[in-house]
């Protein structure tokens, strides 16, 4: 398949293409590689390449999972489902905040636009333990017991510049007549929104729904600052099986979250695909 | 259903730019309507305020005598084709038409009725289902044409909706679209910089520049009997030159004297506009009521041949039929014949 490609492609810099598309390949799939191979590892103790393949640390997690107890500090089960809420209320909340944003800001246009860009873009410029420092701090000074939303708002912040650039990018590709033209055959504002705008954002949406789910879901710098023994998501738990010796099982478990994260962004792919291929 | 439009002294400023100065306008039932002119002329923008989409800084809009001005433009029901068309790309073709007919509370099989009827109208009564990005320009042009008359519009609007087709498309879509105008005998306002597809369009031809209306009319008399150079000059292809008028009221313009104009008298200067069309090449050796000039510039366009043809400091644009004109070449001396009859004058 590849030599085909590069042979009717590129001419004679087909080897240069065929090498840095080697290497790109190599480099982004090779911690998922090793990752997987060694969780299958027959070994007590996690080491490259595995002498011996086995379900063990498969069956350890499962053991972990089933058997664990709630009242434990560190629990899996907690921990997990904590990070699965976390990243389902940011999403929610960060699709919320941006759909409305996003045509505000396109639709409003000029120099609002440029600035509030900026602003919004300011999370992925700095750095992130002075990021999670600063809401370790603001939630300190307000001395309030926030819950599970000491971890969400931090989150949303994290992930607004992507759901807001994905929404903005579909909502500048819609021309004002075409919202003008539901207005213009009956439509009140919103319900041209919601009949137009929206259905036409859809792609931009899911792309963004995507980023928020997964980033929120391994997003580990800020929350190791915003941490508690109550609320606590998995990649600190995952750390806190690591940091001393590397528990194979936490091997197994980020297969899974793989496994998960790969069906998840096939299933988005098929959704905006099949929303595409209408054009 | 159709209704008459009558707009009292509308204007309207962007911050401190003036871009309609008081317009007064009558849109008789049934007619249609041309708004003309250059771009930046504020056709469009009159015709949004007309939709509703702009809001007028003073004036009124009268439907049927009822001041509408504050009517949002989702309830004044008004059917408006939009310069790109706006088709909703997400929808069938059958689900755009029936848009409208849906916000209306209609029942589906009503629905599907008019969707029916209007394919038919339009002549595609195939593609229903189609989606919109599968259509050809033309036909989506049509889809967007019933969708606007789907809803019985009291108003039938387009803004430059020919525009993207090119020129055999657009000139089939034009007389398919005055037909529609006549069958469905709505009220129609249609904005375009085409004089060509005004001229064969309008009822009533609207020109306007600068935020003002120059003049309006029926075509043709406007055509001939143009209120000022600017419409001599937009209208069709004109050529203004400057000329004298004496205490007699004797006109010369070009070497040519013209008796009996009823013009403005007092030795001002005036301006003369010349139809293209109405100026006649021939043999420079025939002396009587003809002028010298030289050609610079030549073009056959098949039927017809237009030539530059410099008459002292004035270049004259000169479209002659092919059939009837002596054959002509950069550089030659040719006699112009013009006839002040059919000549327009307007003070300066």
């Amino acid at each position: 398949m590849f030599s085909s490609l590069f042979s009717t492609r590129g001419g004679s810099y087909s080897f240069v293409i065929f090498f840095l598309t080697t290497l790109g390949l190599l480099i982004s799939a090779l911690p998922v590689i090793v990752v997987t191979l060694m969780s299958f590892s027959a070994a007590e103790t996690a080491a490259f390449p595995p002498a011996e393949y086995s379900f063990r640390w498969y069956e350890a997690l499962w053991a972990q999972l089933s058997s664990d107890e709630s009242s434990s500090a560190h629990s899996l089960g907690d921990a997990m489902f904590t990070s699965v809420l976390v990243a389902a209320l940011v999403m929610l909340i960060a699709t919320f905040v941006c759909v409305p944003l996003a045509y505000a800001l396109v639709r409003g246009g000029g120099r609002v636009r440029a600035g509030m860009e900026l602003l919004f873009t300011l999370p992925l410029v700095f750095p992130l333990v002075i990021l999670g420092i600063a809401f370790l701090l603001i939630a300190e000074s307000l001395a309030l017991d926030l819950g599970i939303w000491r971890l969400v708002i931090p989150h949303v912040a994290l992930v607004l510049p992507f759901v807001l650039r994905n929404c903005m990018s579909a909502m500048n590709g819609i021309d004002i007549e075409i919202e003008e033209a539901a207005i213009s055959l009956g439509a009140s504002w919103p319900r041209a929104f919601l009949d137009v705008v929206v259905p036409l954002m859809k792609p931009g949406i899911l792309a963004g729904l995507i980023f928020a789910l997964i980033i929120s879901f391994n997003e580990f710098t800020i929350t190791f600052f915003m941490y508690t023994i109550d609320v606590s998501t998995l990649p600190i738990w995952m750390y806190s099986r690591t940091v001393s010796s590397l528990d194979p099982a936490v091997l197994s478990l980020s297969v899974g979250i793989i496994l998960v994260d790969v069906v998840m962004i096939l299933i988005i792919d098929k959704i905006i695909a099949g929303r595409a291929s209408l054009f | 259903m159709s209704t008459d439009l009558k707009i009292e002294g509308v204007s309207k400023n962007f911050g401190s730019v003036s871009a309609l100065r008081d317009i007064d306008m009558n849109v008789e039932k049934g007619s249609f309507v041309c708004l003309l002119g250059p771009s930046g002329c504020g056709k469009t923008t009159l015709l949004r305020i007309i939709a509703g989409f702009e809001h007028a800084t003073s004036g009124r809009l009268l439907l049927d005598g009822v001041d509408v001005s504050n009517v949002p433009p989702h309830k004044r029901g008004f059917g408006m084709v939009f310069q790109s068309l706006a088709l909703f790309p997400h929808m069938s073709v059958a689900q755009n038409i029936a848009y409208g007919l849906k916000l209306r509370g209609i029942d589906k099989a009503s629905q599907r009725d008019r969707v029916e009827e209007l394919l038919n109208v339009i002549e595609l009564p195939t593609i229903a289902d189609r989606p919109v990005a599968a259509l050809s320009g033309g036909q989506r042009q049509r889809v967007a044409i019933a969708r606007a008359l789907a809803v019985q519009p009291k108003l039938f609007l387009l803004d430059e909706p020919l525009s993207a087709l090119d020129a055999k498309l657009r000139e089939n879509m034009q007389i398919e679209l005055r037909q529609l105008q006549r069958k469905f005998g709505v009220t129609t306002v249609l904005v375009t910089h085409d004089q060509t597809e005004a001229m064969m369009l309008a009822d009533q031809l609207v020109i306007m520049d600068h935020g003002v209306v120059r003049q309006s009319g029926m075509p043709s008399q406007v055509y001939r009997e143009p209120a000022d150079a600017f419409v001599a000059d937009f209208l069709g292809t004109a050529n203004v030159v400057k000329g004298e008028v004496s205490e007699s009221g004797a006109v010369t313009f070009l070497g040519i004297l013209a008796q009996d104009k009823a013009l403005p008298v007092g030795g001002a200067g005036i301006e003369v506009a010349i139809r293209a069309e109405n100026i006649a090449v021939v043999e420079c050796e025939n002396p009587e009521r003809s002028i010298l000039g030289t050609v610079e510039f030549v073009r056959d366009l098949g039927p017809n041949v237009e030539s530059i043809i410099a008459v002292g400091e004035e270049k004259l644009r000169v479209r002659s039929r092919a059939r009837e004109v002596v054959s002509l070449s950069a550089g030659q001396q040719v006699g112009l014949k013009i006839d002040p009859d059919l000549c327009s004058f307007f003070s300066r």
